[in-house]
């Protein structure tokens, strides 16, 4: 009988350090993994263990893809010890994935908070490969730092394509920043966006999330398609561990990204 | 009956049997020799199930009410080494199972484990496995312990369906019925051992029976419930009554390890010789690290929210997933609380209690 608590070996390729604390990991598994924007795997570091995180790379790359993880706790330590050329194990696609079919033809704001950009990464990365799909993308971005911002490798190439805008901020002033700074909920007043008919994907820490989404639904955003990507502790990835439960729902198949909808008369739901 | 009531229905013409006392220690000694026979053990002064001793036992494999131990024990065993790293198979299971001991909600946290571990897109290798190789010897509650409340969940204290041999007591032994292919072919295979049963042995069978029901009835008149559990659990989303609930309890996680439908678990990754193990543990929700994330954000971090989620789970959330009351009634987590907490108080108060004024604004 299959075993879905055995990983596949992946090959870790390359490693890139993106901020002091977060590091995209490049992997080829040694089978292809084929996954949807949103949907996540689980990283496993042998005798150690393991870790659930969203890719950050296109899904339409199925041999190669990207994890970028920031070192929080003890499996995500042993993640950024790790050097090109190791074997770490990898299970999934879990979950259900961002809802695609409802971004078609809307304006999508794209809301993340710190390593929280990592799995919209994987959207974006759908969403520009897919030209029809979104009627406008708006990314808001928000780090502790400039030296926490995520991906700024990228961010020019983003600001720069049609049909997209890019606002990074900071929490606090810094020396050499010309930009934005307040907390990403901040970027949220005012944007040129029909809210009503607008989509808004979120993933950040979840107390960011709790208070973009209010944010979002005071601007005027439709509940329903107000998009959070609640990425918790999830050890089986299929629904029977027991942990990742908001009221009914299990976060690990019925989501990670539920709809404020969804979770906003669920007590607690929100930390 | 009301909610998850399966009311027993025995195929007509299927044939009733009869076995002696002495013939069932012989059936048990018989299996043992090809099976891991797992069956109520004498330990002090009380029974517990255990795996039985290559050399057979001299005492009837039959227990009045339910053991201590879940059936998840043995089933769903803590410690059990889910996958090895490098990858490779575990090695198959040498020897068929056949376990005596079983009652009516031992089968139905059997039902809610099926549901999660067996019945949907995603099948744990060792469940599926234990469940096929198993053979399933289940008994009628001839005696009830003071914490039994199979009733109040809407169950019966003697077997409807899932087990593959169903006994009976008589006054002379047990009455025997097969619930499966593999029960009917036991019974063909061992006709020395079993005879018919006489015809009015049914009538009697059924009137034990009905007496038993009344008894646990009786046991629990004190805590009415009449509302579904839903509704009473829910309508206490954002109350205080939590705090009141769980005023006792001291995180023990008892009442977890030993219900038999809790199967939260945690895999615990460690190096091995030959590579690493990833071993499945038992957890426990009522443990403040339960859903704790890296970084330390911890959903649940009062207790008194892990006790709502509790209940939340067994009587909101499995049903609506998965279409049955995650309780049995057995009444071991009762038994086992520390804090003399008693589920079947909680449900009473959970349906009576409505103070308005309990409603915590603070949370709004």
């Amino acid at each position: 009988m299959h075993n879905d608590f055995v990983p596949v070996p992946a090959i870790l390729e390359h490693v890139v350090v993106e901020t002091p604390t977060i590091k995209t990991f490049v992997l080829r598994p040694a089978e292809p993994l084929s996954f949807r924007a949103g949907q996540f795997v689980q990283l496993y570091v042998p005798g150690v263990g393991e870790a659930p995180f969203t890719p950050s790379s296109s899904p339409s790359e199925a041999e190669r893809l990207e994890v970028t993880v920031l070192a929080a706790g003890r499996v995500t330590a042993a993640l950024h010890a790790l050097h090109a050329g190791a074997e770490i194990g990898i299970r999934g696609p879990f979950g259900r994935g961002y809802p695609l079919r409802k971004l078609e033809g809307r304006e999508v704001v794209v809301v993340g908070g710190g390593v929280g950009l990592a799995p919209l990464r994987s959207l974006l990365h759908t969403l520009f490969e897919c030209p029809g799909l979104a009627h406008r993308v708006s990314i808001k971005y928000g780090a502790r730092s400039p030296e926490e911002l995520c991906f700024r490798r990228q961010h020019a190439e983003w600001a720069a394509r049609r049909g997209v805008d890019f606002v990074p901020t900071i929490d606090r002033p810094a020396s050499g920043w010309s930009g934005r700074v307040g907390l990403v909920t901040t970027l949220l007043d005012g944007m040129d966006v029909d809210a009503k008919e607008a989509c808004a994907v979120c993933c950040g820490p979840e107390v960011m999330l709790k208070f973009v989404a209010r944010k979002l639904i005071d601007v005027g955003f439709a509940p329903e398609r107000v998009y959070l990507s609640m990425n918790r502790n999830m050890t089986c990835g299929m629904g029977i561990c027991g942990r990742c439960n908001v009221g009914s729902l299990y976060l690990c198949k019925d989501g990670p990204d539920l709809s404020y909808a969804e979770v906003q008369h669920v007590p607690y739901a929100l930390g | 009956m009301r909610r998850d009531a399966r009311p027993g229905s025995r195929p007509q013409g299927q044939l009733v049997k009869h076995i002696t006392p002495a013939a069932l220690v012989t059936l048990a000694n018989e299996l043992a020799e090809t099976h891991d026979v797992f069956a109520p053990r004498e330990a002090g002064d009380r029974l517990v199930l255990d795996r039985m001793a290559s050399a057979g036992s001299g005492r009837p494999p039959w227990n009045a009410y339910r053991l201590p131990d879940p059936l998840k024990s043995i089933w769903f065993h803590p410690g059990r080494i889910l996958a090895r790293w490098p990858p490779r198979e575990n090695p198959p299971p040498s020897r068929p199972c056949a376990l005596f001991g079983a009652k009516a909600c031992d089968l139905k946290a059997v039902a809610c484990l099926d549901r999660v571990l067996r019945d949907h897109e995603f099948k744990d290798p060792a469940w599926c496995s234990a469940r096929e190789r198993t053979l399933i010897v289940a008994g009628d509650c001839t005696d009830c312990a003071p914490t039994c409340f199979c009733t109040t969940v809407g169950d019966l204290p003697y077997p409807t369906s899932l087990f593959d041999l169903c006994l009976s007591p008589t006054s002379d032994g047990y009455l025997v019925e097969a619930g499966s292919a593999m029960g009917e072919r036991l019974l063909s295979d061992h006709t020395d051992l079993f005879v018919d049963a006489p015809p009015e042995a049914v009538a009697r069978r059924d009137r034990a029976r009905a007496e038993i029901v009344a008894r646990v009835r009786a046991l629990n008149e004190r805590f009415p419930v009449r509302d579904p559990f839903a509704q009473s659990v829910s309508k206490h989303d954002r109350t205080r009554i939590w705090a009141e609930l769980a005023a006792t309890c001291v995180e023990c996680h008892a009442c977890n390890m030993v219900c038999p439908t809790c199967h939260c678990f945690l895999v615990h990754d460690l190096p091995a010789p030959d590579g690493a193990a990833r071993l499945r543990l038992w957890d426990s929700c009522f443990s403040a690290s339960h859903a704790r994330m890296a970084g330390g954000l911890t959903p649940r971090l009062q207790l008194t929210e892990r006790f709502r989620n509790h209940y939340h789970h067994k009587f909101v959330a499995f049903p609506r997933n998965w279409g049955i009351t995650a309780c049995s009634g057995c009444g071991r987590c009762i038994e086992a609380c520390m804090g003399r907490i008693d589920k079947r108080e909680c449900l009473h108060k959970l349906e009576t209690r409505w103070i308005p004024s309990e409603i915590d604004r603070e949370l709004d």
